[in-house]
């Protein structure tokens, strides 16, 4: 076969492909994809046909985390960690700035969304029984997530220093300080001293957009990757459910030789009305 | 080996089969529902945002909480006491806890043991519950459980959001109550320390003479001068710092000033200590 001159739609394909191409051997190793292959593989990754809305839980949650970082990002741009001056630019932010008022809107509402949907995706897993065998790990990382996002929510309370935020941390630290052993120690550690006042607003500051946001990232994103490599489950009562066994199919099918038809738990087949997905 | 391993195993194996042969790809199937309801998520947000800005008005009373409360509340004055503190709504329920578990022998339970158990029964879930079934109806007990842990949570957060705290000036109109009740009416020291004690917030957690909340689990202080007996000074002393006193539940009260903190230090030794009858009081001091 004589070499050919390659098409100009060839040459521009490699043109276009060169930086993807570029980067994938860049990242991978033998064996190992890069992360072309990997952006690939979650993209075009086999779920189960049968899932729906109930499995876009997570996928809301993470948008509402997004949204906190994003919306939290443009709020330290202007707020100030001090007892003298935070409440002050609390109000700058709402009253002066261009759309600030939208951005504290959302960063506030935005937690109690996040923290909605944390429960209703947990709700979800736990109908489905998602939680089992081999997704063990993933309902510990998510119970951290749940946590951590709640705490979340106690440090970032107190920064608008107002009557509301401060009175209610006085009582949150006391409360931990009830605990037993350490309760007192960690009661001084949060307040920074017997007293809450510029040191304690900036530990909580601090643990608010660093210590907690930086965790929580890393645990979403473990969560994620165990997800995309153990997969996501059927709704338990579907008849297309992967994993159950299906009685008496022959072996044929089994094998994929011929398309299976339908069937449900008990090996009847599904009415044609059911079938459409 | 044993066989339950050996089923799961071979269950998780079929799913894999299953999703390789009957599944969908992820994109665009999936991703549009994903897609969509993120989309609904930022409305939301979006939404809440306007309706709280714009249905509230600009000021700190409640007169311009709009549907979803103020914009800004007062800024923080340590100097004050009277406030009731709130947390936000997703911690109603264990501000509830601490009414149910009462200071200073069980309020550990409500702060940190059943928070602690929870979060321990959560993460230990997936090891109870190890049996391979995957259908609600056919697991009874787990469902029943999680019915029973929704219910409990909605109830003790309704009931954190609706307790209601008592007003100053409703705890005021008591003093002269509590005076004649307790024989302290002729000492006018006392009486101002009464004023003081419903007035700056310690009926927020504590209860005297049936008025007032147990916010916290606190004592109730209706015959402190006779059960706890520290004197007008040691009272006083205990309000401006009970951490001194290895009480790191209650918050400091050394702001009131020395003059306050003795007014209130009368009273508190006065409760439970004076005759109503005669109404006369043991001489002031201490044990």
């Amino acid at each position: 076969m004589a070499k050919q001159k390659p098409s100009r739609l060839d040459q521009l394909l490699y043109l276009l492909m060169y930086p993807l191409n570029w980067l994938e051997e860049r990242t991978s190793a033998p064996g190992l994809s890069g992360i072309v292959g990997g952006v690939k593989y979650f993209l075009f990754r086999k779920v189960p046909g049968d899932i729906s809305w109930g499995t876009t839980l997570g996928s809301a949650a993470l948008t509402a985390f997004i949204v906190q970082a994003v919306t939290g990002v443009i709020l330290a741009m202007y707020y100030k960690p001090d007892p003298n001056s935070a409440y002050e630019s609390i109000r700058h932010i709402t009253d002066d700035l261009w759309a600030g008022w939208l951005v504290r809107g959302m960063h506030r509402w935005g937690a109690s969304v996040f923290i909605i949907l944390l429960f209703l995706h947990m709700g979800r897993v736990f109908l489905y029984g998602a939680y089992k065998y081999p997704r063990e790990l993933n309902w510990i990382i998510g119970v951290l997530i749940l946590v951590l996002g709640m705490l979340e929510g106690f440090f970032g309370y107190l920064l608008p220093w107002d009557q509301t935020a401060y009175w209610a941390t006085v009582v949150g630290v006391n409360l931990q300080a009830t605990g037993p052993f350490v309760g007192p120690f960690l009661g001084d550690v949060l307040r920074g001293g017997h007293e809450i006042g510029p040191d304690t607003l900036a530990r909580f500051y601090s643990l608010h957009m660093l210590v907690l946001p930086g965790a929580l990232a890393g645990l979403i994103l473990l969560h994620l990757w165990l997800v995309v490599r153990i997969g996501v489950t059927s709704p338990p009562w579907s008849p297309y459910e992967a994993g159950r066994p299906q009685p008496g199919p022959p072996p044929a099918e089994r094998k994929g030789l011929v398309t299976p038809a339908p069937r449900n738990g008990r090996g009847a087949p599904v009415p044609r009305s059911v079938r459409k997905r | 080996m044993n066989r339950r391993q050996e089923e799961r195993r071979a269950q998780y194996a079929r799913y894999k089969r299953d999703v390789k042969t009957r599944g969908k790809p992820f994109f665009p199937y999936a991703m549009f529902h994903d897609t969509v309801m993120s989309l609904l998520v930022v409305c939301v947000i979006v939404a809440l945002a306007v309706i709280w800005k714009y249905t509230a008005s600009e000021g700190t009373t409640d007169a311009d909480s709009g549907w979803l409360g103020k914009l800004y509340d007062e800024k923080a004055d340590p100097g004050t006491t009277n406030f009731v503190p709130r947390p936000d709504w997703y911690f109603y329920f264990l501000f509830y806890l601490l009414r149910i578990f009462k200071w200073p022998d069980s309020v550990i339970l409500g702060t940190v043991g059943i928070p602690t158990i929870a979060v321990l029964l959560l993460l230990a879930l997936p090891f109870i519950d190890i049996s391979p079934e995957r259908r609600p109806l056919r697991r009874p007990v787990a469902m029943t459980a999680a019915v029973l842990t929704i219910i409990t949570m909605g109830v003790l957060t309704y009931k954190g959001a609706t307790a209601k705290e008592p007003l100053a000036a409703e705890n005021l109109v008591l003093v002269p109550k509590w005076a004649q009740k307790q024989g302290f009416a002729n000492n006018p020291t006392a009486v101002d320390g009464a004023k003081i004690f419903a007035q700056v917030g310690c009926m927020n957690c504590h209860t005297y003479e049936g008025a007032g909340s147990s916010n916290l689990g606190a004592p109730d202080l209706t015959t402190i001068g006779k059960t706890s007996n520290r004197g007008v000074a040691g009272f006083a002393d205990y309000v401006s710092d009970p951490s001194k006193f290895g009480n790191n539940v209650m918050p400091h009260f050394q702001d009131l000033g020395a003059d306050n903190l003795r007014k209130l230090g009368t009273f508190l030794q006065s409760s439970g200590t004076c005759s109503p009858k005669t109404d006369t009081c043991p001489p002031a001091g201490g044990p």
